[in-house]
């Protein structure tokens, strides 16, 4: 579904490389693109991959590859050039049990550090995360709209469980948002490629090849893609960088909350674990206990507004995630001042609802 | 405007030291440019880390793409395929590359060789890193004293072009910077319909001639005991592009089998609640297949389902495994605290069922249906023995299993299944038809028993 949701999108370039459990995307690319008039091809690693999706996108097109945690490692250098050079492109980042090679077949969300905190300089990377078949074909046309509306990559992190698992989906359930495509430099223009006005501080977008010059670089440069040392400007091309994400962060917010006024406690989760907290919250409830629920599926830019509507007037904050360090909870702890924050955690496989019934009922009964 | 003006600027500054092949390289690129008379937006420069990635700003005309260390050639590929497959305007790439760029991202050169996209590859070859502080590379000469090798350079070079030669490249040649050809040379490559690199022999003046007693004359010396051919290279020639091989495959591929529509039948299903089931066999024996089956005809039942599979890292070896929920409503959690159902099929599925903690799992009111050759102390919970693997064979004991619990829990209507067979390909249909068949026998004899 997150394939197709790329495809609705309007993906015109995919280039994979095999690993479990992201080769079902590459497979079906493979297979779907050529049918809608696009371009599939294997590349020969995973640098090449992106590097190969960037240099489409330069040429103007919508582009997409998908990974695992071992291949989005060999990735990083280039999302970051893709980042410094403005350069839209889309990333499924579908996780399995590391470090390392670690667990080719086991799901986890042991990847959101590493998805997120892989710039130099601490960049924000937008990060979408679906629970399930029908988030990740929606969740896939928003990470193309963003990655394309702010010029900048954007990580579609699943996992195992969500990307390998087959699903009856409703169609009446299946929302498809509307299409956004780069704005385009006007041609011929006085064009600086990497100024920006506000609001959006989006630069318009000049394609290799087309008739006005492109000019792109990785290096930190000015306005107009000069490398310039001890520049004002340069550091106000570096700025501007990250308050594009920063001005869209409260619009690009998705959650799904499931919120009680009342509640003393807050449960939060993402990705293939919200859908057992989602149970356990009608468990909880059934026995009396009230809970308020909050599935994130932007996970970054942190939706810092939703946290603290979710856990206004809670005392007690839960965070459920597939991974040992509470990487999630460690990231929104800033936004959650205040308040008792309880992680629940476990590795190798699923976490259960009856695993966050226990946590719960054992702080708040 | 002249036409050199076009591409390199006249009043260009040259960033280089004195007596720097790059200098050479950047003017001969320009008259060759220049000599083919390409439109300016036509081209894409795009130049590596290192010297040489101070070359787009020379160029004020051109797109200049300026990448990560090593690189280049890649991004260079992705735009040369988006553009002749997807939106031919004729964009010609040039890459300008060092020796130590062309090392980092070798795979990239030899893959944009194999499939012969239409990008022109400049490897500048000075022997040596000269940006970083004159450490060696993978292309210094046998002795050559650099910051990293003082006492000489221990390792023998890489002949890239041999190398490239060997990824089918089609276009290849060595010159000197200071050659009279090269710009002859470079214009010949860039008109190449295809993949076509030149390395370019030059001196770092910063550092190579410094430490080495190398002047321009003695290059030539080098090259030759190294065993390098000057001039253009004899290659295969007659290399299809990609573009064209691209298009005539997937013309010609074989049409995909429309994706099968499940039906959805009109009779209301009976499950009025959840059911989770674990069905455990031997890879390779038709475990997953059998439960997609089994979902789809839920499906078609007008019910949701979830099917999570599990195996081993390897594909045809080990336990292979399907959990799979039912319900009359959109499914949350798709793993199974306490399954209602499980069915081992095989040896390798028990032992998973045993290993992956599912058995402890099961209660009392669990229903676990086991083939008959299991020999193994059963947990406390509703135990049926059934001889799937000796009636119905291992390949359809799966299926056949999850036959014999629908005749006991008759969840889905009979045409669920039926609907689903007739979707399957013809020379499966029967197997399948049989393997229900089977099931169903082998339950109803041991409700009789």
């Amino acid at each position: 579904m997150l394939a197709e949701g790329a495809l609705a999108a309007g993906c015109r370039f995919f280039a994979g490389y095999p690993i479990t459990p992201a080769s079902e995307i590459y497979e079906i690319m493979m297979r779907r693109l050529p049918e809608q008039g696009g371009l599939a091809l294997s590349a020969p690693d995973e640098i090449s991959s992106l590097c190969y999706c960037v240099g489409a996108s330069l040429r103007g097109l919508k582009a997409m590859t998908a990974t695992s945690g071992p291949g989005w490692s060999l990735m990083i250098e280039t999302a970051q050039y893709a980042l410094m050079t403005e350069t839209p492109v889309v990333v499924a980042l579908v996780q399995r049990l590391g470090p390392s090679t670690g667990g080719a077949t086991q799901g986890a969300q042991g990847d959101v550090w590493l998805a997120e905190f892989s710039t130099s300089g601490g960049y924000t990377l937008p990060v979408f995360c679906p629970s399930n078949a029908a988030e990740s074909f929606e969740l896939a046309v928003h990470a193309f709209n963003w990655s394309e509306r702010l010029r900048t990559p954007v990580l579609l992190l699943s996992d195992k469980e969500v990307g390998m698992t087959s699903e009856v989906v409703s169609d009446e359930a299946l929302q498809v948002p509307g299409l956004v495509n780069r704005k385009m430099a006007a041609a011929e223009a006085e064009y600086a490629p990497y100024a920006a006005q506000e609001p959006e501080r989006v630069p318009a977008f000049a394609a290799v090849g087309g008739a006005t010059k492109a000019t792109v670089t990785g290096s930190a440069h000015d306005m107009h893609g000069r490398l310039r040392k001890n520049s004002p400007q340069v550091i106000e091309v570096l700025t501007r960088l990250q308050r594009k994400i920063e001005a869209h962060a409260e619009e690009m917010a998705m959650v799904r909350p499931d919120l009680d006024p009342e509640a003393p406690c807050l449960l939060i989760s993402y990705g293939v674990t919200a859908r057992a907290a989602r149970q356990a919250v009608s468990n909880l409830r059934r026995q009396g206990l009230r809970i308020s629920f909050l599935q994130i599926q932007s996970l970054f830019p942190i939706p810092q507004r939703w946290l603290e509507r979710a856990a206004a007037g809670v005392e007690a904050v839960f965070v459920a995630e597939e991974n040992l360090t509470g990487q999630y909870r460690a990231a929104i702890t800033p936004y959650l001042s205040g308040k008792r924050i309880l992680g629940i955690n476990r590795i190798g496989s699923l976490i259960s609802p009856s695993e966050i019934v226990g946590a719960v009922e054992g702080v708040m009964a | 405007m002249t036409p050199e003006a076009l591409y390199l600027s006249p009043t260009a500054q040259l960033p280089y030291c004195r007596g720097c092949g790059h200098s050479l390289v950047v003017r001969h690129l320009s008259h060759a440019l220049e000599s083919l008379a390409l439109p300016p937006r036509s081209i894409v420069l795009t130049t590596d880390i290192g010297c040489v990635g101070l070359a787009d700003a020379l160029f004020p005309y051109l797109h200049t793409v300026h990448t990560t260390h090593g690189r280049s050639t890649a991004f260079a590929t992705g735009m040369a395929l988006a553009d002749a497959v997807l939106e031919p305007q004729g964009l010609k790439p040039i890459v300008m590359i060092g020796d130590g760029g062309a090392m980092i991202g070798l795979l990239h050169l030899v893959h944009a060789a194999q499939l012969n996209v239409d990008i022109t590859v400049l490897i500048h070859n000075n022997f040596m890193f000269g940006m970083t502080g004159g450490q060696h590379s993978a292309l210094s000469p046998l002795n050559w004293i650099t910051a990293t090798t003082p006492g000489g350079n221990m390792t023998p070079p890489l002949d890239l072009l041999a190398l490239l030669r060997t990824a089918h490249a089609g276009f290849l040649a060595r010159q000197l910077a200071t050659s009279r050809e090269l710009a002859t040379t470079l214009a010949d490559a860039i008109h190449y319909p295809g993949f076509a690199a030149v390395e370019i022999v030059e001196l770092c003046t910063a550092y190579g001639t410094r430490w080495n007693e190398a002047a321009g004359a003695s290059l030539e010396g080098i090259l030759e005991r190294q065993g390098n051919t000057m001039g253009k290279l004899e290659t295969e020639t007659e290399r299809p592009r990609f573009r064209d091989l691209y298009h005539r495959e997937t013309a010609s591929a074989r049409p995909q089998r429309a994706k099968p529509t499940v039906p959805r039948l009109g009779t209301p299903t009976k499950l009025a609640e959840e059911v989770r089931l674990v069905i455990a066999g031997t890879a390779g024996e038709r475990v997953q297949s059998a439960a997609a089956l089994f979902c789809r005809s839920a499906l078609a039942a007008g019910l949701y389902s979830t099917q999570k599979n599990d195996n081993p890292v390897t594909q045809g070896s080990g336990f292979s495994l399907s959990e799979i929920c039912l319900s009359p409503k959109p499914i949350d959690y798709t793993g199974m605290e306490s399954p209602d159902v499980v069915l081992a099929v095989s040896e390798d599925g028990w032992k998973e069922l045993q290993a992956n903690g599912t058995l402890a799992a099961c209660g009392e009111e669990t229903l676990l249906m086991v083939d008959a050759q299991i020999e193994a102390v059963m947990p406390k919970c509703h135990v049926i023995r059934l001889p799937l693997r000796r009636e119905a064979k291992p390949k359809r004991a799966a299926l056949a299993a999850l036959a014999a619990w629908l005749e006991r829990n008759p969840v889905l209507p009979a045409e669920a299944w039926e609907a689903v067979l007739a979707l399957e390909p013809v020379e499966r249909r029967a197997e399948s038809a049989a393997a229900l068949d089977i099931g169903r026998r082998l339950a109803k004899r041991s409700e009789n028993a």
